[in-house]
């Protein structure tokens, strides 16, 4: 302790305050902020990669044009697709598994880091991933599946306009399954184990334990955890690309994959800023919806 | 039926260790195959011999050590400097109270919710002036500043958790501010400090499209970017690229498996991450 007395106390606790949250600030502002105006100017301009020089703002030109293209509806379906068939078989799943790992037993830290890894990987390189796995020649699963006489010819999961949708969310659903049962595990932790064997002894099966005690007990958690994971999603192209890049014929192009190609394919950065635009206008809505339903509190912590 | 129970929630965990962990088992068994094997259908499930050929291809001719060293260069340093602005922020934000404590937390909030691909055409056009395009510094630059806002917010709530008392006390026993906070605070915050960290290395070591956009050079390719390239030439060779994502994969799994119970704290109690 010693050592210490020779230090300076703040004198001036507001300009300490200042100091430490500045670099911050400033780094969110200039990167962040910043860049988020200059792509809503740009969604007005005329910005693309032959055009560098005779930059000029052109109305609601750009927003004419995707808002007029097809591909934009359906994107826009598309998107609603993925969300909902990834969220829901995401929340399911892992509320399955966070129930089988609820009750503690041997090794359950080990099988924990086991099967919550993919959590921590690349999801581009999660999507190559599978598509090896389900590659419609060479591929695992048409393996499996044909050896278990399942079917009879191989299938083009990624390749068949049919399959290809259902295919990428299933890779999400793989990828997002630990998050869920991560947070639904912690949150299982807080349910009293006694008002739950009452329940028992007054004679309620486990479904109706299930539903009436513990869904209601960390109903909070679900709804956060439901509400923040949708945008999420939304905002998560890396397994279509590395599995479809949106295709076969746009069957699995959502709104982010598209901004993403118009950028690496058309390179047309006014509009590629206004789909960009576009999202960003239903994340706000959807973000101020999100906490009109939930409160301030969670953003205390 | 409390025995049945138990078997059935075994078989059942079981089923799903398997699903889980065998997309990693099915690309590392790949990238030791030779190619006759990997392209073998019906499936060849035990290579009849190793082969570590698509690793030394790797980084013999592809350069993939040198990708694997951007990388690193790139998360480590952006993930270190945003947890170290945002402990400080952090702390003062957990600290102090004021008018402006609010204002900034949403502010940190809604930044966070903006993903990095959306902003990276306008990015683009900044660095151009500054010309920081197809240099690691541009990209380590954007990953600081995406990452800075939520590694605050989580940072926060690390340090909220711990009673402003055990600070206090240390003061009346004749430490100072700074050194209650070196001695006090930052021993017990460093595990929720180190889940900070690993979160963003996590999220700086996975990005792809601002890397695409940012960096052109072969020598200045990260690891997905390069990944990217590899599928983008005609042909994929799939023995090759199994290789590469066994690569690829290996540093997050092993950040993961260290700093598991931390990461699963700031998931759970850390406030808002997806």
């Amino acid at each position: 302790m010693e050592r210490c007395r020779s230090e300076i106390k703040p004198r001036h606790p507001a300009r300490f305050f200042l100091y430490a949250i500045l670099p911050v600030l400033v780094m969110v502002s200039f990167l962040v902020v910043y860049p988020t105006i200059r792509g809503v100017i740009m969604s007005f301009q005329n910005y693309n990669l032959y055009n560098l020089h005779d930059v000029h703002f052109v109305g609601f030109k750009n927003y004419r044009t995707v808002y007029t293209d097809s591909r934009f509806y359906e994107d826009l379906w598309n998107t609603v697709l993925w969300i909902a068939g990834s969220v829901s078989l995401q929340f399911v799943l892992g509320f399955i598994l966070a129930l089988l790992m609820w009750e503690p037993f041997k090794g359950r830290g080990i099988y924990a880091g086991l099967v919550f890894y993919p959590w921590a990987l690349s999801g581009f390189a999660i999507g190559l991933v599978w598509s090896w796995l389900m590659n419609g020649t060479f591929g695992v699963i048409n393996d499996v599946l044909m050896r278990m006489h399942v079917i009879e010819y191989p299938i083009h999961f990624l390749s068949d306009p049919k399959w290809a949708m259902l295919s990428v969310i299933l890779v999400n659903v793989w990828y997002g399954i630990p998050f869920f049962a991560i947070m639904i595990l912690a949150a299982l932790q807080s349910v009293p184990k006694s008002v739950v064997e009452a329940a028992m002894i007054d004679g309620a099966g486990p479904m109706r334990r299930l539903f009436g005690i513990v869904i209601p007990y960390i109903r909070p958690t679900i709804l956060s955890t439901l509400l923040l994971r949708v945008i999420w999603v939304m905002n998560f192209p890396d397994i279509i690309y590395g599995t479809t890049r949106g295709g076969p014929a746009g069957a699995t192009e959502t709104l982010s994959v598209y901004m993403v190609n118009v950028v690496f394919y058309e390179n047309d950065y006014s509009k590629a800023a206004t789909v960009g635009v576009t999202i960003l206008a239903i994340l706000i809505v959807y973000t101020l919806i999100y906490i009109k339903t939930t409160s301030y509190e969670e953003l205390e912590l | 039926m409390r025995k049945g129970k138990r078997v059935l929630r075994f078989i059942l965990l079981t089923v799903y260790l398997i699903f889980a962990l065998f997309p990693l088992i099915w690309i590392l068994l790949t990238s030791i195959k030779s190619p006759m094997e990997v392209y073998a259908f019906p499936v060849k499930y035990i290579p009849s011999h190793l082969t570590f050929q698509n690793y030394q291809r790797l980084f013999n001719y592809a350069h993939f050590g040198r990708y694997f060293k951007n990388s690193l260069l790139v998360a480590g340093i952006s993930s270190s400097v945003s947890t170290i602005l945002a402990s400080v922020a952090g702390y003062a934000l957990a600290r102090f109270k004021n008018k402006w404590i609010l204002p900034t937390v949403l502010f940190l909030f809604f930044a966070q919710m903006i993903p990095a691909y959306l902003i990276m055409i306008p990015q683009y056009v900044m660095f151009s002036k500054f010309n920081l395009i197809d240099k690691l510094s541009g990209v380590i630059l954007v990953y600081s500043g995406i990452g800075s806002a939520f590694s605050t917010i989580m940072a926060r709530g690390f340090i909220a958790r711990i009673p402003v008392e055990l600070e206090e006390a240390a003061m009346i026993d004749g430490c100072t501010r700074l050194c209650s906070l070196f001695k006090i605070t930052f021993p017990l915050v460093l595990p929720g400090l180190s889940a900070v960290f690993s979160f963003s290395f996590v999220n700086s070591w996975n990005e792809i499209f601002v890397a695409s956009l940012f960096l052109n050079s072969d020598n200045k390719m990260t690891v997905p970017v390069a990944l990217y390239s590899f599928i983008s030439k005609a042909g994929v060779n799939w023995g090759f690229l199994s290789a590469g994502l066994v690569v690829a994969l290996l540093p997050t799994i092993v950040i993961f498996a260290f700093a598991q119970r931390y990461i699963v704290e700031g998931l759970t109690r850390g406030a808002m991450k997806y």
